[in-house]
């Protein structure tokens, strides 16, 4: 019967022993199994079922109670609104195809086939997703998994950044090769056209990789998220992308093209950019007159008692060469990065020093309406003497 | 023994006593203000030095006297007059006297050096406000005409004449202080305080902001440069004017540098875009005695390790590093400014 035999364990101090004794020689156990190399951790040699059910288990629970933590933690997910920006998705998705589509495939291309010897395989992502929230999906994409090939996000800072590529997740599973085509390879030649050809007509090296989401003096940007790049200066896209390459320009997006630059074609393609005509601005987004009212005064006479400079005083017409021109550039991308300085994730740069201190004494209120106004300025000296 | 070793500590005594003379020292009064405070603090050093002598020799008497002498000092009259009428006395005495010292030529103090110009007179008080900034001092000018202009971390005073300053602040409570010129004041948010002070000899004497207010509050001082009345009215009439046109290579290309960099964003030259009210006015800086708030001497030196530098020479003050130049460039910028006279 149960009750003689409860009554036969040991109790008390002597239960404690038993537990220890117990954990000890599952421990030595453990270490003998391991020191005997018995184990056989080859990718070849698939997981067991139960060992596969049981690692993908703590994964998913894991997942689920780590993007909790991190929601609860981190108050009004603030950088979400990057997913409403229109075009994230197609920002997302030009990063997913020089990123991730490497490893787990995309709609028409199936992933590099040394990727699928990998234990466990980078699964194809229209069946892996559904089963996903978006914070998890936001988790996952930020922070990556342990003992498997999923990396971090290599600017673990840029939260609004992986936002975009969540954008771009919700839609991957209804997407066909067409459909991922349109969205992914924004401004860039289609991957069939022969490298040659391009190559022929003078074309930077790497270029291919920036119209993916840039402007290219046809089309605009893919997003608004994405910075114009025609008609900046030379000096500023080579500082630009050389601060990237280092890292010290915080960018999961940007950093991996700028490291795969030498020196030589980041000023190739600064001066390719500098060169290119303006694209027409997309249609201007319809501002609250008093926002706008407020950015220009930001914008022009700055914020004295807040301690803000004129912002034309340094981005105006007789502007150094490193320093950018606002004009026309996008409202989320601009209070993107004014955000990024008052956050902390931009402070590196002797740029970043000048700019921190300024977006620090910035409100959200005056962030969006100083974005919005530039956004509506087309002011400024276009190269190629062409007005927008 | 215990005499030898109290000999150290004394000497450093004597040795920090050196301290007392200087720019900055209420023991040195440039002007008849700080020579009532002076002359206060005197009497009332001496009457507490003789006071505490007596003390001293009381004691003495309670101790090692003879019964009889200790006997008297016992008695109720000594204790009724020793210990009650002569501190109340003493006391209201001397605050009395220091009520109708410290009020005396409090409106004129001009009129008290004597020294002015036409006979001791000193007529209209010069007005200036000073503005008290995290860590600076903002120096406004206002000519009897309405003209006002700026200057910053130098006050430069005519000798012989009443100035009237007016105190106020940008951001949280300062305190204006000269010692060799005046006792200090506090700027107050919301408040204008006035104080009134002369000069009775020309010279520079140092202040100090002498209320805690933030990180780099030990770094913000500032000169009162006491010139006579013909040196101060030149000075008046080059200072009020825009800032004189660069003259070499060097000091053009740092006013374009300057220009393009933004720094009229914050800093005003007059006779140049740059009109920023955000910073210093920075028109006439090349002929001040020292920069940042009377922490650096003015050199072109100076001046460049500022612009690159100035977060660790006051931190978190409110200008930002500019790593962004060249040394080349940061020379020209340094050689335009110091061509500012």
């Amino acid at each position: 019967m149960a009750l003689p035999l409860l009554a036969r364990l040991p109790r008390g101090r002597s239960l404690l022993a038993w537990i220890a004794a117990t954990i000890m020689v599952l421990a030595i156990g453990g270490f003998l199994l391991a020191s005997s190399g018995l184990y056989n951790i080859a990718a070849s040699v698939p997981h067991i079922p139960v060992t596969r059910w049981f690692l993908h288990y703590a994964m998913q629970r894991s997942v689920s109670t780590q993007s909790l933590i991190e929601q609860y933690l981190a108050g009004q997910p603030a950088w979400r609104r990057a997913l409403e920006v229109e075009g994230a998705d197609r920002l997302g998705a030009a990063h997913f195809q020089g990123g991730c589509a490497f490893c787990h495939g995309a709609p028409g291309e199936p992933p590099v086939p040394v990727t699928q010897g990998m234990r466990p395989a980078p699964p194809a992502l229209s069946e892996a997703l559904p089963g996903w929230d978006d914070e998890e999906l936001f988790w996952i994409v930020r922070h990556g998994f342990k003992y498997t090939g999923m990396p971090a996000w290599p600017a673990v800072e840029r939260q609004d950044e992986v936002w975009s590529l969540v954008a771009f997740l919700r839609r991957l599973p209804g997407l066909d090769a067409e459909g991922y085509r349109t969205l992914a390879y924004g401004n860039s030649p289609p991957a069939s056209e022969p490298a040659a050809e391009i190559l022929e007509e003078g074309v930077p090296p790497g270029l291919a990789s920036c119209a993916r989401c840039h402007d290219d003096g046809l089309a605009p940007a893919v997003s608004r998220l994405v910075p114009r790049l025609a008609g900046l200066s030379r000096d500023y896209l080579a500082t630009a992308l050389t601060h990237y390459a280092e890292g010290r320009r915080p960018s999961g997006i940007m950093e991996p093209v700028a490291v795969a630059l030498d020196p030589g074609e980041i000023a190739a393609l600064a001066d390719h950019y500098a060169g290119l005509p303006r694209a027409p601005a997309a249609d201007a987004v319809p501002a609250d007159p008093e926002s706008l009212a407020l950015g220009e005064r930001i914008a022009t006479r700055g914020l004295p008692e807040a301690l803000v400079p004129a912002c034309l005083a340094c981005h105006g017409e007789t502007r150094l060469a490193i320093f950018p021109s606002l004009d026309g550039q996008p409202a989320p991308y601009l209070a993107g990065q004014l955000r990024l300085w008052r956050e902390g994730v931009r402070g590196e740069t002797p740029q970043d020093r000048l700019m921190a201190p300024i977006a620090k004494r910035l409100t959200e209120a005056e962030v969006e309406a100083v974005a919005t106004y530039f956004e509506t300025r087309a002011g400024g000296a276009p190269a190629e003497g062409q007005r927008p | 023994m215990s005499g030898w070793r109290a000999l150290p500590p004394l000497l450093l005594a004597v040795l920090a006593l050196a301290g007392c003379e200087g720019v900055q020292s209420a023991l040195e009064p440039q002007g008849p203000e700080a020579a009532r405070i002076a002359l206060l603090a005197e009497v009332l050093f001496v009457g507490a030095g003789a006071i505490l002598l007596l003390v001293v020799v009381l004691t003495a008497i309670a101790v090692y006297a003879p019964e009889a002498r200790r006997r008297w000092l016992a008695r109720h009259r000594v204790v009724v007059i020793g210990g009650i009428l002569f501190p109340g006395v003493t006391v209201s005495v001397l605050l009395v006297y220091g009520l109708l010292l410290m009020g005396a030529g409090e409106a004129d103090p001009g009129r008290a050096t004597g020294a002015g110009a036409e006979g001791g007179g000193s007529g209209e008080p010069i007005r200036i406000a000073v503005v008290g900034e995290q860590w600076w001092w903002r120096v406004v000018y206002q000519e009897a005409d309405g003209y006002r202009f700026e200057t910053a971390n130098e006050i430069r005073i005519p000798v012989g004449r009443t100035v009237e300053l007016e105190l106020t602040t940008a951001d949280v409570i300062h305190s204006f202080w000269v010692p060799k010129l005046a006792g200090k004041l506090d700027m107050i948010p919301g408040r204008t305080n006035r104080l009134r002070l002369a000069a009775d000899r020309p010279g520079v004497s140092r202040g100090q902001c002498a209320e805690y207010c933030g990180g780099a509050h030990a770094l913000m001082a500032f000169e009162v440069v006491a010139l006579s009345e013909t040196d101060f009215a030149e000075w008046l009439e080059l200072t009020a004017g825009p800032a004189p046109e660069p003259e070499g290579e060097q000091e053009r290309r740092g006013r374009k540098l300057f220009l393009a960099a933004g720094c009229g964003g914050c800093h005003t030259v007059r006779g140049t875009p740059a009109a920023g009210t955000i910073g210093p006015d920075l028109t006439h800086v090349g002929g001040r005695l020292s920069l940042a708030a009377a922490i650096l001497p003015n050199s072109p030196e100076a001046f460049a390790s500022w612009i690159v530098d100035n977060q660790h020479i006051k931190p978190d003050n409110r200008m930002p590093p500019y790593g962004i130049f060249g040394d080349a460039e940061v020379e020209a910028i340094a050689a335009y400014l110091a061509s500012l006279r």
